[in-house]
This record gives C-alpha cells, sequence and structure tokens, in this order.
C-alpha cells in the first residue's frame, strides 16, 4: 500500500496547478491501490488549505525564516527530513523551475531513483512511471527499483480531482535546519513587465515561424494568442533571427509543451520543432504550403497565407459566444 | 580558476526513432552522435572565462563514454579550447541512468579541486535534466541551474537562471555546478588547424576501478519504450475563402474538439 507524498509548490500564496494535478493523479492511484496521499508544504501554508479537496488525505508544513526565499539546498535538506521521517513510497515534484532545480539534488541525498518529467503514474507492487524521450519522439516507461523515488511531473498531464475530497488534516514536521546556511539562494527574480502566460504552463499555445517574414509580423501571433488567452510561442528559426527571445521557442532545444490546443502559424514542422509540441491534445496547422510536414502532425490544418487567415480567425473566434 | 566541464554524447536532434511496438529495446545502433547541443554552451562558457582569465585558468572536459565519444571530446572540446580531457570508459555504463552518471563524475572531480562545474541543462537523449543538481549535492556545493549569463567574482558567482515567466538571480560561493542554457553565449567552431592540434593535449580515460569505485547500481530500469501514441490525419479546412475556413476552424475546435 504505496503512500504518495506530493509537494506543494506555491506562488504568492497559492498552490501552483501542477501540485493539485499531481494530488489528484496520486489519489486516484491509490484509491485503488490502498494507501494515502500526503501533501507537503514548505514556508507559508495558506495555499495549502485546500488540498483536501484536490484529493490529499494529510498535510504536512514545515515553516520558518529559512523558506522565505528558495535556494536547492534548502529545499533538499527539508524534503529529506520530511522523507526520512514518514517514508512515502513515491515523491511528486511538478517539473517546473524551481522543481527541476531541487529534485535532483533531493534524489542524490536520498539516494532515491529519480524520473523527471513524468505523465504517466501506476503501481503494480512497485511503481511504473511513464515518460517522453528524446523529446517525446519515443515513450519510456520506467520501474522503480528503490524504496523511495522522487518523481517530476509534467504540468497539464493530469487532470483535477473530481471525486470530492474531505479536509485534510494539517500536522507540522521538523525540517532538520538548526543553523543551516545554504552555499547559494535566490537574491532577485525578474519578471517581464507584461504579464505574459508561461508556455509550459498554458491550456493554449499559438506558436510563429518563419513564415511570418519578419520581426514586426510576430504581433499577429501576439494579437490571437491574446484574443484565445494563450501563449505565444515560436519556431527556433524566429528565435535565431532575433524576433522574439528564447524563452519562446518550443522544441528540442526549446520549450516542450503539451497544452490542450496547439496552432502553429507559418512553421514548417521540423523534426525539432514537432519534438517540443507533438504531445499537445489538439494540434492545428496553418500553411500555405500544403505538403508541409506539419500537417502530418496535425488535427487541423489550413493550406492558405497565414496573412489572411490569422486575422479571420482572431475575429472568428472572437464571434464565437 | 580551475574549471570542469561535463559533456556528454548524444544523438543527433535530426534523430528518428523507429519502433515498431512497444518492446524493452530500442535500437540506438544507427545514431549519428555529436555533443549535447546544451553542452556546447558549457564548453564555450568556460573558453570564454579562460580568455578573460588567462593563463591563470585550465578547463578539463569530462565524460563518461565508450570509444566514440573520444572524437567528440577532440573536436567539440579539446579543438574549441579545453586544455585536457578525462573519459571514463566503462561498458556497464552505457545509458546509465543520472545518478549513476553523476556518482561517477562526482568522483572524477573530487580528483581535482574545481572551481567550477559546467555542463548543459538537459542531455537531448533522456532529458532527464538531472545530473547538474545531482553533482551539486555529492560535491556539496552551490547550483545554479537552466542559467543564461553567468559572472564570476573573487571566490563567488552570479548566475541569471531561467524561470517561468522571468529570471531568477542566484548568488553563492564557489565552487559552484552551473547548468548551461541557450542565451548564454554562441558557441564557437572548432578550425581545422585547432582540431589538428588538439590530438596533443593531454587525454586520460579511467575505469571505475581507477577512481576507486564500485560501479553504482541503477534505481530505476526502463521496461517498456513505445511509439508517441498515434495520430488521425489531419482535417484539412477548404480554405478557397480564408474567413469561411477560420470560422469553420473555430467552430470544430470549440464544437468537436472542444479545445476553446
Ligand atoms: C540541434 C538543433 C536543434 C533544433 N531545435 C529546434 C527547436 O527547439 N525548435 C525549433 O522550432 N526548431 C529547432 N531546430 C531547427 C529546425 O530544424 C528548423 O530549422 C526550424 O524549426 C524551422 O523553423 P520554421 O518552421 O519557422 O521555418 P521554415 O522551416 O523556414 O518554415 C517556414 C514555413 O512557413 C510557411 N510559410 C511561408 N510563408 C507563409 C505564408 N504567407 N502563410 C503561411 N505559411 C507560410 C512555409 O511554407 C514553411 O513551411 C533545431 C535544429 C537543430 C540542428
Amino acid at each position: 500500500m504505496p503512500n504518495i507524498a506530493v509537494y506543494i509548490e506555491q506562488s504568492g500564496g497559492t498552490a501552483k496547478k501542477v501540485a493539485w494535478q499531481m494530488t489528484a493523479e496520486a489519489r486516484r492511484l491509490v484509491d485503488r491501490t490502498g494507501g494515502e496521499v500526503w501533501a507537503v508544504v514548505l514556508g507559508d501554508a495558506a495555499g495549502a488549505a485546500e488540498a483536501g479537496r484536490h484529493g490529499a488525505h494529510r498535510v504536512f508544513t514545515a515553516s520558518g525564516d529559512a523558506f522565505a526565499r528558495y535556494d536547492a539546498e534548502t529545499w533538499t535538506r527539508a524534503l529529506a527530513a520530511f522523507v526520512a521521517a514518514r517514508r512515502p513510497d513515491l515523491l511528486l515534484v511538478g517539473a517546473t523551475a524551481t522543481g527541476k532545480d531541487f529534485a535532483p539534488r533531493l534524489a542524490a541525498r536520498l539516494d532515491a531513483a529519480c524520473v523527471s518529467d513524468c505523465v504517466g503514474l501506476d503501481f503494480d507492487g512497485g511503481f511504473r512511471l511513464r515518460r517522453p524521450i528524446f523529446a517525446g519522439k519515443c515513450y519510456a516507461e520506467v520501474a522503480v527499483e528503490a524504496p523511495v523515488a522522487v518523481a517530476g511531473v509534467r504540468p497539464n498531464a493530469f487532470p483535477l480531482f473530481a471525486g470530492g475530497g474531505a479536509d485534510a488534516p494539517a500536522e507540522s514536521f521538523d525540517p532538520g535546519l538548526g543553523g543551516f546556511a545554504p552555499h547559494a539562494a535566490v537574491v532577485e527574480t525578474l519578471t517581464s513587465a507584461e504579464k505574459k502566460i508561461e508556455l509550459t504552463e498554458a491550456e493554449v499555445i499559438v506558436s510563429g515561424g518563419r513564415g511570418l517574414k519578419e520581426a514586426a509580423n510576430y504581433q499577429l501571433i501576439e494579437t490571437l494568442a491574446a484574443a484565445m488567452g494563450a501563449a505565444a510561442g515560436a519556431s527556433r528559426a524566429i528565435v535565431d533571427a532575433g524576433w522574439v527571445p528564447h524563452s519562446h521557442q518550443v522544441g528540442q532545444t526549446g520549450k516542450t509543451v503539451s497544452p490542450k490546443l496547439y496552432v502553429a502559424v507559418g512553421i514548417s514542422g521540423a523534426i525539432q520543432h514537432l519534438a517540443g509540441m507533438s504531445s499537445s491534445k489538439c494540434i492545428v496547422a496553418i500553411n500555405k504550403d500544403p505538403n508541409a510536414p506539419i500537417f502530418k502532425a496535425a488535427d487541423y490544418g489550413i493550406a492558405a497565407d497565414l496573412f489572411e487567415v490569422v486575422p479571420a480567425l482572431r475575429d472568428a473566434i472572437a464571434a464565437l459566444d | 580558476m580551475k574549471i570542469a566541464v561535463c559533456v556528454k554524447q548524444v544523438p543527433d536532434s535530426e534523430t528518428r526513432i523507429t519502433l515498431a511496438a512497444p518492446g524493452p529495446e530500442l535500437d540506438r545502433s544507427g545514431f549519428t552522435r555529436v555533443l549535447n547541443p546544451y553542452d556546447a554552451f558549457a564548453v564555450e562558457e568556460a573558453v570564454r572565462i579562460k580568455e578573460r582569465l588567462g593563463a591563470d585558468c585550465e578547463i578539463t572536459a569530462v565524460t563518461i563514454g565508450s570509444d566514440r565519444a573520444v572524437e567528440t571530446l577532440k573536436k567539440d572540446c579539446l579543438a574549441v579550447g579545453c586544455d585536457r580531457a578525462i573519459r571514463v570508459n566503462e561498458p556497464a555504463l552505457e545509458n546509465a541512468e543520472p545518478l549513476q552518471t553523476a556518482k561517477v563524475l562526482a568522483a572524477v572531480l573530487r580528483r581535482g579541486a574545481y572551481d567550477l562545474i559546467l555542463t548543459g541543462k538537459q542531455a537531448i537523449d533522456d532529458d532527464s535534466a538531472q545530473v547538474g543538481p545531482m553533482l551539486a549535492e555529492l560535491l556539496d556545493c552551490s547550483q545554479a541551474t537552466v542559467v543564461t549569463k553567468l559572472e564570476l567574482g573573487e571566490g563567488v558567482f552570479t548566475a541569471t537562471c531561467e524561470i517561468e515567466g522571468g529570471a531568477a538571480v542566484v548568488r553563492g560561493s564557489l565552487p559552484a555546478v552551473v547548468t548551461c542554457q541557450k542565451g548564454l553565449n554562441e558557441p564557437r567552431l572548432p578550425s581545422l588547424p585547432n582540431i589538428m592540434k588538439a590530438g596533443m593535449k593531454p587525454q586520460e580515460t579511467l575505469t571505475c576501478a581507477d577512481l576507486g569505485l564500485e560501479i553504482p547500481a541503477a534505481r530505476t530500469r526502463v521496461t517498456t519504450y513505445s511509439p508517441p501514441p498515434p495520430r488521425a490525419a489531419c482535417r484539412m479546412v477548404a480554405a478557397d475563402d480564408p474567413a469561411a475556413a477560420a470560422r469553420e476552424l473555430a467552430r470544430l475546435l470549440r464544437d468537436e474538439a472542444k479545445v476553446i
């Protein structure tokens, strides 16, 4: 009967969506196998109040000044102390920038199995985790062969809990930090002035490629994205051309995304681009070349000039009621 | 300053994975192998630091790999400015999991007092992005991951790390493990004369036994490799009239795909 701990990452006093996606999936699993779901919170526990509703049976919190700013070493020590005290069989961590920063460090400290970017979670006496490799060109099912595992979970891989959970009792734990000083820490966080939707967390993404012809036309992508409540992405061709920053790049050497809807505009569909977005639930391609490889990866396609289709699509979406 | 750059030889990004059916093996024999693209940023950053500091800086490239990896060490590391190379050749570590890799790399790195350990933010074959932070834990030192800007001071560093919707500035003491992201620099290409000369630079080949290390045990096992879930054929929306096509697409996305 596995017990699954879930690290609840918060930002500005609320839990990240991926945290509740993980508690939900863990709950669906232990409802079959037996065992419990434990939400683990470091620092301000405000965001943990809803943990029960999202499937957790219990909440464990550690507070203190040490958690006022993030650093990988403090997080590693505190969660290692939790694992040592409570012995969960699996600890799930969202594959966010923070999660990816400390989870491997924690696994090394625990000498645990470590599996990144999971999109499937199963148990048959041992954990079996499913994850994309080669940027999604292939999937691996990974069997855990250690007493404890740390697994990263990709945002949007799992739906939220619909089972109407009860209140989860909370208790505190000792993070064992007594006087610990990390070698390095975050001293400043810089957020871009405009409030943009983060690609890896977005439910809808509109991406543009070289078919846009020039940098100024990327605004067509931004306008359509705004109309759809979407994040704006890009192919490497226009990142390398300097039209948009690298943080917009989708693909093997950019972001791997799996939104509900991915709209590729003026993108040919090179294998490295497909690698980053082919696990999207629904893919739309707009490209004037009917033979462009992107159509092989798409669910819906329009083979026409993007300069005519994109503004029309923005209007058509605005007109939906 | 002593810098180590940990690199991996990986299948090139053009690689197509052909899997007729799910199975326990992945045929890797036909792959073209290149330096992991993110490791190229790590090599370049090391060389730029050396160019700033002059002779007072030595760069060691470290890899775990079979004889096949020698070419990558020579052409992509030594020929662009690394001073020496260490390769751990251990057939049992072919396709090792990241924790095994990190334990062996840590054993190599403990033999030199490195101030800075650079590596790519992830390898593009298994996409785990684990080795960097694991190394930092095993060496009990600072870490900064997905770094797009790095500044060094007297025994300290400041790194700009990519995070959701912005950047985080991490400051700490050296030694540090820094994982490199695109944007940090623009890697140079090796010149032919430098490739010729690279063969003369010191290269050491070790086994785990040489490091006084037993081959670390794996904590995970891949039981099945499977192709991505198949996708239905693309439904082309008639495009004679762009406005009508856009309206039809919007309707399909709402009523059929139910994604907006
Ligand atoms: C190591 C390595 C890593 C890479 N990593 C990535 C990565 O992470 N992400 C990535 O995207 N690429 C990556 N690439 C690059 C990739 O191989 C392609 O070069 C790139 O994706 C092409 O971008 P594109 O589709 O925008 O441009 P193109 O291939 O030039 O395609 C432009 C498309 O626009 C269409 N078009 C032109 N005009 C119009 C119009 N008026 N209306 C509609 N359509 C139009 C054309 O038909 C064409 O299909 C990588 C390459 C390498 C070697």
